[in-house]
């Protein structure tokens, strides 16, 4: 099967340090790949490449097999969420839902109906009219998945989304993204550093570290690899049977 | 006390303006006597004679100063953004301050044969490149803070979901920058309305404006034109101020 998303030797450096060498990977249509990465990995800049707001040194970005390297970041169809919700301070919920869909200029009713179903799928239809300083974190996180979802991007890049949010408030969320993300047939990349959130959300994992990417044929794969972590995570919580 | 302070407060405020107004409808205040001997609307009556020219030179001002505080706020706005993106932002922020370290009348002193040479020295063009000097660092001072981390990752945002740079602007930048850009554009207002010394300088007395005006008629000790004139001269802060409060302080976007 063809793959939607081709990264080929992707090298992008800062001066004299160079934060990804070579990185190179496919993404499937429908796949999550998770991405586990330690602060300065480089996994924000690859994404922040994917999504066209950095240049790459060298390499190819293909998407649906076209080369997307030149394509600026509004025609990629690629939307990339940072950890912090950032929904927009002067639109309420509905407006900041309908942001995207208004720019591509759909009608009224189109708009409404379709941010009226997105409401309901994230269970914030009492809120539409509030602004975003009278929501919690975890209401501002789903209304900006609303607003990305709403039109339906080839690829979401998420950047640790729900790094600053509490653990159970997290947990609601990781359901609301695996649900959403199996009923819309997402494709996404989901960069974290918690490596049960990384086995909970993927189909597949990888791993950055220094600048150096790794895919991992299958979770087993990931389990088995000495350099993951997941054996003595796993070897910690044994120890309390 | 509370309520003590706020009442020093307001009179601290309203005091000098009702002491002005009543001083520009003075006549006839000899020493030693605490206020003028008589009241009259004879000194609002300068306004309305042709050989006066205040009103002429009121609005002269506040187009001089309309024209500055619109020019550097668009100006600002970009070059200010281009500073918060550059790697030598806090070298660049150090230049945006040298007109303040140097004082306006001395960086007019400097400039000044520049102006006589473009032949705009004593015309209005001259004064309003002048202010221009003084009030567009500010301006970029004052909106340099707008472009910070937070700012940039919702552009980039925005334009991931599909804005080109100008639906960004028009959509995004401009609606969460309102309050930055007022704020701006009332500073640099004030900066250029209240401009004396190089005003005075560049205008070479052939450009007068209200803040000149005052002066020239406290060099000639006609207190009454000059209260009238302050009058004047203190209408469009208290305008501002009033706009301020009202729909900026009231309408504070949340970032």
């Amino acid at each position: 099967m063809e793959p939607l998303l081709h990264i080929d030797n992707i090298t992008k450096s800062f001066g004299s340090e160079t934060v990804l060498h070579n990185v190179s990977f496919m993404l499937q249509e429908h796949e999550v790949l998770s991405v586990l990465g330690k602060s300065g990995s480089g996994k924000t800049t690859l994404l922040k490449i994917l999504a066209g707001l950095e240049k790459e040194d060298d390499g190819t970005i293909s998407l649906s097999r076209k080369r997307m390297n030149d394509t600026p970041p509004n025609k990629r169809n690629i939307v990339y969420l940072y950890q912090e919700p950032l929904l927009f301070p002067h639109l309420n919920v509905s407006e900041n839902i309908a942001f995207g869909l208004k720019i591509r200029k759909q009608s009224p009713d189109v708009i409404k109906t379709k941010v009226e179903h997105m409401l309901a799928e994230i269970g914030l239809e009492e809120h539409a009219e509030k602004m975003p300083h009278q929501l919690s974190g975890g209401q501002r996180q789903r209304v900006s998945f609303a607003r990305a979802l709403i039109i339906e991007p080839k690829v979401l890049l998420l950047d640790e989304p729900f790094g600053a949010l509490d653990a159970e408030t997290r947990v609601q969320m990781q359901e609301l993204f695996k649900k959403l993300s199996k009923k819309m047939k997402l494709t996404s990349i989901f960069i974290t550093h918690d490596l049960k959130e990384a086995l909970t959300m993927g189909d597949h994992i990888g791993k950055i570290e220094l600048g150096h990417f790794k895919r991992y044929e299958s979770k087993q794969d990931f389990y088995d690899d000495v350099d993951s972590g997941a054996q003595q995570e796993a070897a910690f919580w044994k120890q309390f049977n | 006390m509370k309520k003590a302070l706020q009442i020093l407060f307001i009179l601290s405020i309203f005091f000098p303006i009702a002491f002005l107004l009543l001083l520009s409808l003075g006549r006839n205040w000899p020493y030693p006597e605490l206020l003028p001997q008589s009241l009259s609307l004879e000194n609002w009556e300068f306004l309305q004679k042709s050989d006066s020219k205040l009103l002429q030179t009121f609005f002269l001002s506040l187009g001089i100063s309309i024209l500055v505080a619109t020019v550097t706020t668009a100006l600002a706005f970009i070059t200010s953004k281009h500073i918060a993106l550059s790697k030598y932002r806090n070298k660049l922020m150090l230049l945006a301050y040298i007109p303040y370290v140097l004082s306006p009348v001395i960086l007019a002193a400097t400039l000044h044969f520049f102006f006589i040479y473009a032949g705009i020295s004593g015309n209005v063009s001259g004064v309003l490149l002048a202010q221009f000097f003084i009030a567009y660092p500010f301006g970029v001072i004052i909106l340099n803070n707008f472009w910070n981390h937070k700012t940039r990752a919702i552009e980039e945002l925005s334009k991931t979901l599909g804005s080109s740079s100008w639906q960004t602007f028009k959509n995004v930048l401009l609606p969460i920058s309102k309050n930055a850009l007022l704020l701006c554009f009332f500073q640099t207002f004030l900066v250029s309305w209240f401009e004396f010394g190089l005003t005075n300088l560049i205008g070479v007395g052939s450009v007068q404006t209200l803040t000149v005006r005052v002066f020239s008629f406290v060099n000639e000790a006609n207190i009454f034109y000059a209260a009238l004139a302050s009058c004047l001269l203190i209408l469009p802060p208290m305008i501002l101020i009033w706009i301020n409060k009202r729909y900026i302080f009231a309408t504070e976007t949340v970032i």
